[in-house]
């Protein structure tokens, strides 16, 4: 495909150069969304919004509506329009490789956010480690546990696993091994629960589970999705109760979704990981801003977000860096 | 006695066109009426105002001397004027009942009062004779019971004009009697009857009064007793003829184009056979629902044909449309503006409709416009079309003659060996009337057949060469143009039956 | 009975003066086949003192490379409003055909991504579709997208033709049931990694320009705007394609006759079901061109693209070229205006940076506004012929 470029000096269309004016030190950003359908993906919105007009930019934004064409279409507009920068959450990991591309060829810096494109090679990509936001929660469960222990024997812990199809599932599930490791001594081989990330299948997995073995001293679920369901297999056995009370299993997850947060607060559970919506969005922001400064128009970076485990510990101080507690607080779950 | 409806000047234009004219008339209460007249006399739309469905152009109405200009058919109701039709407006898959109180049911606290709703039609049956339970459904019951159902709502409604607008068309003998004798006792109620049919016999039987219309006009009215059956056609169809059509320029050749046998279709028609020669035209005489229409529809393969046999130019004539088409066969539609013409196309897309195949160029059949546009504009003028630019001018712009010329110029683009117009002359004006007679004459002199369908007895007896009768589905008989009576026509189109041999070669 | 007196036409020529008035003027200009070319030039124009981006050879280009695609489907779209029908199975074509390509053509695959799909291993495994590799494969494999887009549309039309179904239903029917089809397939899976010479077919440019640096952004950046590319030849060729068919040939007359009067046709000899059956052939071919131009820019088959709004853009954009819903007009020319003043309008409407549900509401209002103007049109040409 041969290219014929024809050069004309100056501008045929004199147009540019009316742009926006902006302070020096502030930029123009695109923000390109793929929808606001979950509350999830509502916090994620509201986190880059807010930060980028905190510090002064000008934010663009643009909604694709759960379609992929549309987006590649509103990515190639903001480009069309003169914007500094671009950062997205793409539909899926295909296209986002497509948006990333054109958005290089064009000279213009770009990041992705919390969906990883499928190629992590080009562009800032920010992605959560599945595998250490799952081991920060569970080692402080593990902790949790050895303190309450009443004799010496060995305490017994519990995974509800995800779709193991799904990469997620399974770095969530490296990352509870990998924390109990750290104590050989005190646990017993964990007994595997199956959900297939479906309420159901949980339910009748767990319940049997529960009744083969009534003495789990620690429960991990690899989504707070399921704390619900577990809620109503333990209730009727008398071990849903708070921190302290008699029959409390040490109990977390991961998500960080408002009702976790919720049940955190309660004292039901005791810790739940998080991705660091905050950090991931501050990281894909600095990197932007980083390159428009160095005038790097194709930067190229994966950022991954370690993530945090929001404790009964670390509660009152971290409350608010964990977008669920954030939706709480705004009034989410009275909706 | 009193007058219970009148007509002063009565008068109903459409498109400026009168379908009624001037008419002055009492209808006395008490009274049962006859209504006679042919298509198109303009019965249709004095009961229309009647009922106020279409509004008087010019002229009064006074209902028991009071003016009345009803806007709607719900104003008719409510003065007390029923209307049972031809077709009967019940809901089949709800009981009597219901059907008589389904504008508006009996309430008791709030809740159908069934009791009550019962009761009452149980007495309305009981006077009109009929022995069924108020909560049969209606679906169950026969055609002349349903009607009687459709009289008990309007004597519910407490009707003091019941209109019936031809009744007995699918009624058997012994329901039409039994639909008499209950007219003889709403009559001994004193209710006013007008009583609408094409069966001259039973409206003279059943009035006490005949009316005559004729072209929107009341041509003549009188006590009952002063009719017999010919006066009654005479005043129908009366005025003489003369002016009105060209002189026919050939005669029929001897050679047979086309022959029916025993077409049969259950319901439609039944074992109908009959030729047309080479340079005839066949006229086609019936009332509505003789099977005239149908007849042409099935020759021209739209509808389905059960048995017999059909051939033109010597060749069997079987398959679809297209296939019809191709064997020689053309046909003008009686619906000219739903089935004959593209209406918001051009002129010129109209004319080159039928022969537009013809036009094709291979490969993909590139249109060759230049020859279009030549035989397009040719046929304009062959036709005498009055219009303006064709290849722009959409068809609705043209007068009801020029469309009707257009349709035939269409099918003439392909030559076809057979003509089959039907009402061909509908809706349009004298003028352009004399010029369709006068293409018919063209097309027989160039040795095509026609097959003339006329519900006008007149254009039949000025144009055609011979004159075939159908009734109910079949052939009654047939009349050499030298034997052509209007009277004998009319009767046998009212069934009277004639020897067909005269019809059929 | 025939009471219904005859239609009389009332003549309104004579009541025109001779010279034309103002009103008269501003009606043959609303009722000219560029009334909409003109509408998109004089909204353009209004617009770009508020909007300087509008006019920048980006935005050009982007305007440019966002009509093809859609115009392809709205191509096909036109023959089926032309014949009085409407054809919603399109998008669901899109998808399915995307992945029928992409299926075939796809150079690798990932396990992680596709294993649990019915065509794992049947049709598609780590070493790509049957096709990959294979020279001519891309030719073989478009014939096959528009094999299975064309026995879509003949479906489609076989139901309606023969069995006298109303083309709302059947083609609703056929969005769901293909649409479906095509998730199932992949498990809604995309499927990425198809060869380069395929790609080409969506994005690849012939003539760009180059011009100059631009100022605007902080980061000076190359600006390089594609105006031919090779969308733009594969759209313009379908285009004049489908002009020719509707405009100048036999089957472009017995379209019109059909969505003029489907009765006289047919009583006229028109072969009405062929004829029928053909119009839903060639809209869903055209939508499989589409397909082949939506997934290549986007580098991927997908099932579910062509979902959502997309019918709505379709269908919207040739009701405003001025196509008819109540059928028997139509032209392409007409579509290509519509389709040009659609992406002008989303364009224009995502430079105001508007929400992209405003931006709905707003097209969906621009659409019923273009049928009512439909219905006016009509009415008006009546009015005028008799």
């Amino acid at each position: 495909m041969k290219r014929i470029s024809t050069l004309i000096a100056g501008a045929a269309f004199a147009t540019a150069g009316l742009g926006i004016a902006t302070p020096a030190s502030a930029a123009t950003i695109c923000f390109a969304f793929q929808d606001l359908e979950t509350e999830f993906w509502v916090a994620g919105h509201t986190a880059i919004t807010r930060t980028l007009e905190e510090a002064g930019h000008t934010v663009i934004e643009r909604n694709a509506n759960e379609d992929a064409n549309r987006q590649l279409e509103q990515v190639r507009d903001c480009i069309a329009q003169g914007v500094d920068g671009i950062i997205i959450i793409p539909q899926d990991g295909e296209s986002a490789v497509t948006i990333v591309n054109e958005a290089q060829d064009n000279d213009v810096p770009i990041a992705v956010f919390n969906r990883p494109p499928s190629d992590l090679s080009k562009g800032i990509v920010v992605v959560a480690d599945n595998a250490s936001i799952a081991s920060q929660a569970v080692d402080f469960l593990a902790k949790e546990a050895i303190a309450s222990r009443d004799g010496d024997g060995k305490l017994t812990p519990m995974i509800i696993v995800g779709d193991l199809g799904d990469p997620n599932a399974v770095g969530r599930k490296d990352g509870f091994y990998a924390a109990l490791e750290n104590y050989p001594d005190d646990f017993n081989t964990p007994i595997e629960v199956a959900s297939d990330w479906d309420a159901a299948t949980a339910l009748a997995n767990l319940e049997a589970a529960v009744t083969a073995n009534p003495d789990i001293d620690l429960l991990f679920t690899s989504s707070d999705f399921l704390f619900p369901t577990i809620r109503s297999v333990f209730e009727p056995r008398g071990m849903w109760a708070k921190r302290g009370e008699e029959g409390h299993v040490v109990m977390g997850g991961l998500d960080g979704d408002a009702t976790a947060c919720q049940l955190l607060k309660d004292g039901y559970i005791d810790s739940t990981g998080v991705q660091d919506l905050y950090f991931e969005a501050e990281a894909a922001l600095s990197a932007i801003l980083a390159a428009i400064e160095a005038g790097e128009a194709q930067p190229n970076e994966v950022i991954e977000d370690p993530g945090f485990a929001l404790t009964s510990a670390n509660l009152a101080e971290r409350e608010m860096d964990m977008w669920g507690c954030v939706l709480l607080s705004e009034g989410f779950l009275d909706q | 006695m009193t007058t219970l409806l009148s007509f002063q000047d009565l008068r109903k234009e459409y498109f400026g066109v009168p379908a009624v004219r001037d008419l002055t008339l009492d209808i006395r209460a008490g009274d049962v009426v006859g209504v006679i007249g042919e298509n198109g006399a303009g019965k249709s739309t004095l009961m229309n105002m009647v009922g106020g469905v279409v509004q008087p152009t010019d002229g009064e109405m006074r209902w028991q001397g009071e003016p009345y200009r009803p806007r709607s058919p719900g104003d008719a109701t409510a003065r007390g004027i029923a209307f049972i039709h031809q077709e009967l407006n019940l809901f089949t898959n709800l009981t009597i009942a219901e059907n008589i109180f389904v504008d508006q049911f009996p309430s008791r606290f709030g809740m159908i009062d069934r009791p009550a709703m019962r009761q009452r039609t149980a007495d309305l049956l009981q006077q009109l004779a009929l022995d069924v339970s108020p909560d049969t459904d209606v679906d169950s019951l026969a055609p002349g019971e349903r009607q009687l159902v459709e009289i008990a709502k309007a004597l519910h409604r407490d009707a003091e004009l019941i209109i019936f607008d031809e009744p007995t068309t699918s009624l058997t003998p012994r329901e039409t009697a039994r639909l008499f004798e209950t007219i003889e006792r709403l009559k001994a109620d004193g209710k006013t009857i007008l009583y609408i049919s094409h069966i001259l016999g039973d409206v003279k039987r059943l009035s006490d009064a005949i009316v005559v219309l004729r072209d929107g006009e009341l041509v003549e009215q009188g006590a009952a007793a002063d009719f017999d059956v010919p006066a009654m056609i005479t005043a129908m169809i009366g005025r003489a003829l003369g002016g009105l059509y060209p002189e026919r320029t050939s005669e029929p050749r001897d050679d047979v184009l086309f022959s029916a046998r025993g077409l049969t279709q259950p319901g439609i028609l039944e074992d109908v056979s009959f030729d047309i020669r080479a340079g005839e035209i066949l006229g086609l005489f019936g009332l509505m629902g003789s099977g005239r229409s149908e007849m042409a529809r099935i020759v021209f393969g739209l509808d389905p044909l059960e048995r017999g046999t059909l051939a033109l130019q010597g060749r069997p004539l079987t398959g679809g449309v297209r296939q019809r088409i191709a064997s020689g066969l053309a046909f003008v539609t009686e619906d000219r503006r739903a089935e004959g013409l593209l209406m918001d196309a051009a002129i010129a897309d109209n004319l080159s409709l039928v022969a537009i195949e013809e036009f094709g160029r291979t490969p993909l059949a590139f249109l060759d416009k230049t020859r279009l546009a030549r035989r397009t504009g040719q046929m304009q003028a062959d036709m005498l079309i009055k219009a303006g630019d064709i290849r722009t001018q959409p068809a609705r712009a043209l007068s009801g003659g020029n469309q009707q010329k257009v349709v035939i110029g269409k099918w003439l683009m392909r030559h076809p060996a057979l003509f089959i117009l039907d009402e061909p002359t509908r809706g349009v004006d004298v003028g352009a009337k004399f010029e369709i007679y006068a293409l018919a004459d063209r097309l027989a002199a160039a040795g095509s057949g026609v097959l003339f369908i006329s519900s006008e007895l007149e254009e039949l007896t000025g144009m055609c060469d011979r004159i075939m009768v159908m009734n109910r589905g079949e052939v009654m008989g047939g009349f050499d143009r030298a034997a052509f009576s209007d009277r004998d026509i009319l009767a046998m189109a009212f069934g009277k039956r004639v020897p067909a041999d005269e019809v059929a070669a | 009975m025939t009471d219904s007196g005859p239609r009389a036409t009332v003549s309104g020529r004579d009541e025109f003066p001779a010279a034309p008035s103002v009103r008269q003027r501003a009606m043959r200009l609303f009722l000219s086949d560029y009334f909409v070319l003109y509408l998109s030039l004089a909204y353009f124009l209004v617009l770009v003192p508020f909007l300087p981006t509008l006019s920048n050879p980006a935005n050009l280009a982007n305007i440019l490379s966002n009509m093809w695609p859609l115009l392809v489907v709205a191509v096909g779209q036109t023959f089926v409003l032309t014949i009085a029908g409407i054809d919603l199975s399109q998008g669901s074509v899109v998808g399915f055909t995307s992945v029928i390509g992409a299926m075939l053509l796809a150079t690798s695959a990932s396990p992680d991504v596709l294993s649990n799909a019915p065509i794992w291993g049947l049709i598609i495994d780590e070493a790509g579709g049957p096709l990959a590799n294979v020279p001519g494969g891309v030719l073989v494999a478009i014939v096959a997208m528009v094999a299975a887009g064309a026995m879509i549309g003949a479906a489609n039309g076989l139901a309606i033709a023969h069995f006298r179904m109303p083309p709302f239903m059947v083609t609703l029917v056929t969005m769901i049931v293909i649409s479906a089809f095509a998730i199932f397939l992949t498990q809604s899976e995309n499927i990425r990694n198809l060869p380069e010479s395929y790609i080409q077919l969506g994005k690849g440019d012939i003539v760009s320009v180059y011009f100059g640096e631009q100022a605007e952004s902080r980061i000076p950046r190359r600006q390089i705007h594609s105006f031919i590319t090779y969308p733009m030849l594969i759209a313009v060729s379908v285009a004049i394609l489908a002009h020719v068919l509707l405009n100048s040939t036999v089957f472009g007359r017995q379209v019109f006759a059909i969505g003029t009067n489907r009765r006289a046709a047919e009583i006229s000899g028109i072969p009405v079901r062929r004829v029928i059956v053909l119009v839903f052939t060639i809209s869903a071919i055209c939508a499989t061109i589409g397909a082949l131009l939506y997934s290549t820019r986007l580098e991927a088959g997908r099932p579910t693209l062509g979902d959502g709004n997309f019918l709505l853009d379709v269908i919207g954009a040739t009701v405003i070229g001025g196509t008819s819903l109540f059928g028997g007009k139509g032209k392409i020319i007409w579509t290509v205006f519509g389709v040009f003043f659609f992406v002008l309008l989303s364009n224009t409407l995502n430079l105001m940076n508007l929400s992209s549900f405003h931006i709905d509401m707003v097209k969906g209002a621009v659409i019923v506004a273009a049928a009512l103007l439909d219905v006016l049109r009509t009415r008006l040409i009546r009015g005028e012929a008799s």
